[in-house]
């Protein structure tokens, strides 16, 4: 009998081992990320001679002593560095200037971290001397070239080492603080104003628009980002275009259908924004009397920001993905759904209803027209009757 | 001629600043959507004035609900339920408007202060005091501040969906002011009508009460 038992049944300590392998086992795969090795911070991505100057550039509080009671911040933090767009750069592309052999023991001369910040921005045209042209008469370079110290150069709204995507009002704004009460006192709508137009729209007079419609999740209450390594928006878009030549209206209905095919996920809408066809031109900046300040810019059929559409969403490294639409979209009647949330009056006004007035005018004016033409011929037909009437009596 | 009390004061007021606030709500509206091919004034000003006027129309309207509310004249508002009754007075209304009114036929609807509609009157003038009016005022007040309503503007489908509703508004009253200017010429002279509804309050209608064209506008 025992050893029957022996043959079919395991020991205690066979037992014992397999549940406490099987109890780990399991906390391991419901909590992985408690014990597997810690993930690796963006700064492990760079390269060994930036990780070699931010062993010391990486120490919180580092700061040159200038002299006179000023100071320069010295410190990078090496995980905002690693996530920015130049994080693949490295830290030479920029500071070229740095002689490793003599560094850190020979010194720059500085005389302010203001005048420091206004040498280096000159570097950055090494790279991005399209966007240097551009601002060459903007109203931030003019001011600087007349002196004004204060006035902003490129990492005043860039930043210098965390530059990331982000939005022109953010950014305009970190100065222009008053700008929403500037504008309250004179645009109609002025928080909308500000919220769907970038400011270079306006401020930037020469650039050329666009209207650019995000993907936006209203229950989330925020845009759209293509999840990471999974990209599904420009497959779709790309598949909606049959002819390649922009999403028309039908084709934009069908991308919005795939885009929400799944009802249980919260449903996402096209909100639009006049954006720069190109960011670069956003630095043409100008004086603000030379601002657009004409409603009529935008609010006007045919208008130059309606002639380019383009729907997007934020890919998972915050630029936006687009993809081409054609402008009729913005006044088709079968927008009415998919582009519910952009219309700008005067300016993507329906054709439909455009010929709906003309005919309801037209039906207007037929009324009184039609009543009288009506009215003659009625007065005629009784006339004749009546004359008619004595002729008969006469006759008999 | 007899003449009859059918127009009390409130309404003519509310009438009279109707008649202007629609005409120029009319005009700015037009010159708001479509800039660039008529020019009677800026954009801007013609949103200002829009939304000025827009917002004494919603008062207005609350001064033509409370007599009608706070007064038994609420009658003529009065809705007739056998669709048949309807139908048939409807059609000889029609009869009357496309023939009899040439030939001096009497008018087959009798007006009285309680009932100063003809059923073509009435059934238009509850769409438009009940469902019209109130859907423009909301529809307006929605795009007047669009960011501050986003939640109600969300709620109707968007701003988009509340334009177009605004806008298929605008285009029945831009056919209904050249119709309801007309049909008010239709008295027993051409001008009884206006005078009855702008300054008397007076309709003149026959002695007999069998003959007469005083129906309201």
């Amino acid at each position: 009998m025992a050893g029957s038992r022996n043959a079919n049944t395991i020991s205690a300590a066979v037992f014992h081992r397999h549940l406490v392998i099987g109890v780990v086992a399991t906390f391991f795969a419901l909590f992985p990320g408690k014990f597997m090795a810690a993930e690796a911070a963006p700064a492990d991505k760079l390269s060994d001679g930036d990780k070699s100057c931010l062993g010391c550039h990486g120490t919180e509080g580092m700061q040159k002593d200038l002299g006179g009671g000023k100071l320069l911040s010295l410190h990078v933090a090496g995980d905002d560095f690693a996530k920015s767009v130049h994080g693949a750069n490295g830290c030479a592309s920029c500071h070229a200037d740095i002689d490793l052999n003599s560094h850190p023991q020979k010194t720059k001369n500085i005389s302010s971290s203001r005048e420091y910040s206004i040498a280096m921005a000159k570097v950055c045209a090494g790279c991005h001397a399209e966007a240097q042209n551009e601002s060459e008469t903007s109203i931030h370079a003019t001011l600087l070239a007349k002196g004004k110290q204060s006035a902003p150069v490129c990492t005043d709204c860039h930043g210098s080492h965390s530059v990331t995507p982000k939005t022109a009002y953010d950014t305009c704004v970190g100065c222009h603080n008053a700008a929403m009460d500037a504008h309250a006192k004179w645009l109609p709508n002025a928080g909308l104003h500000l919220e769907v137009v970038s400011c270079a729209a306006c401020h930037a007079p020469t650039a050329q628009r666009m209207v650019d419609l995000r993907l936006y999740d209203g229950a989330a209450k925020k845009w759209v980002s293509e999840k990471e390594g999974l990209p599904q928006f420009e497959k779709w878009a790309r598949a909606a275009d049959t002819d390649a030549n922009g999403l028309d209206a039908l084709e934009l209905r069908k991308l919005m259908a795939q885009i929400n095919h799944d009802p249980a996920q919260p449903e996402k809408t096209l909100r639009g924004r006049i954006e720069l066809r190109t960011a670069v031109q956003a630095h043409q900046l100008s004086d603000k009397a030379n601002a657009i300040r004409d409603c009529a810019s935008c609010h006007r059929q045919g208008a130059e920001p309606f002639q380019n559409v383009s729907i997007s969403i934020v890919s998972a490294d915050g630029r936006p993905l687009r993809h081409k639409a054609q402008k009729e979209v913005l006044s088709s009647a079968l927008s009415v759904d998919s582009l519910r949330e952009f219309y700008a009056v005067g300016g993507t006004r329906s054709t439909l209803l455009d010929i709906l007035l003309v005919l309801a005018t037209l039906g207007g004016l037929s009324v009184p027209i039609g009543h009288q033409i009506l009215k003659r011929i009625v007065q005629k037909q009784l006339e004749r009757e009546a004359q008619a009437k004595p002729d008969e009596r006469g006759g008999a | 001629m007899q003449k009859l009390y059918i127009h009390p004061l409130p309404v003519r007021i509310w009438h009279m600043i109707n008649a202007v606030g629609f005409v120029l709500m009319l005009l700015t509206g037009t010159q708001i959507r479509y800039i660039g091919l008529i020019d009677l004034m800026s954009f801007r000003t013609a949103v200002t004035v829009h939304n000025w006027i827009g917002f004494v129309l919603i008062g207005n309207y609350f001064i033509w609900l409370l007599f009608y509310l706070f007064t038994d004249k609420i009658r003529v508002y009065h809705p007739e339920l056998s669709p048949t009754k309807h139908f048939q007075a409807s059609f000889r209304q029609l009869q009357y408007y496309g023939y009899g009114i040439f030939k001096g036929s009497p008018n087959p609807h009798q007006v009285s202060a309680y009932d100063k509609f003809n059923p073509m009157q009435s059934m238009m003038y509850q769409v438009v005091m009940f469902l019209l009016v109130p859907l423009l005022a909301v529809t307006g007040v929605l795009m007047w501040d669009v960011q501050g309503f986003y939640g109600a503007v969300d709620f109707f489908g968007g701003v988009r969906v509340v334009d177009t509703v605004h806008v298929l508004i605008y285009i029945f009253f831009a056919f209904f002011i050249f119709f309801h200017v007309y049909m008010g010429s239709l008295g027993h002279t051409p001008t009884a009508h206006y005078k009855a509804m702008f300054i008397t309050g007076y309709e003149e209608v026959e002695e007999e009460h069998t003959h007469s064209g005083a129906a309201k506008p």
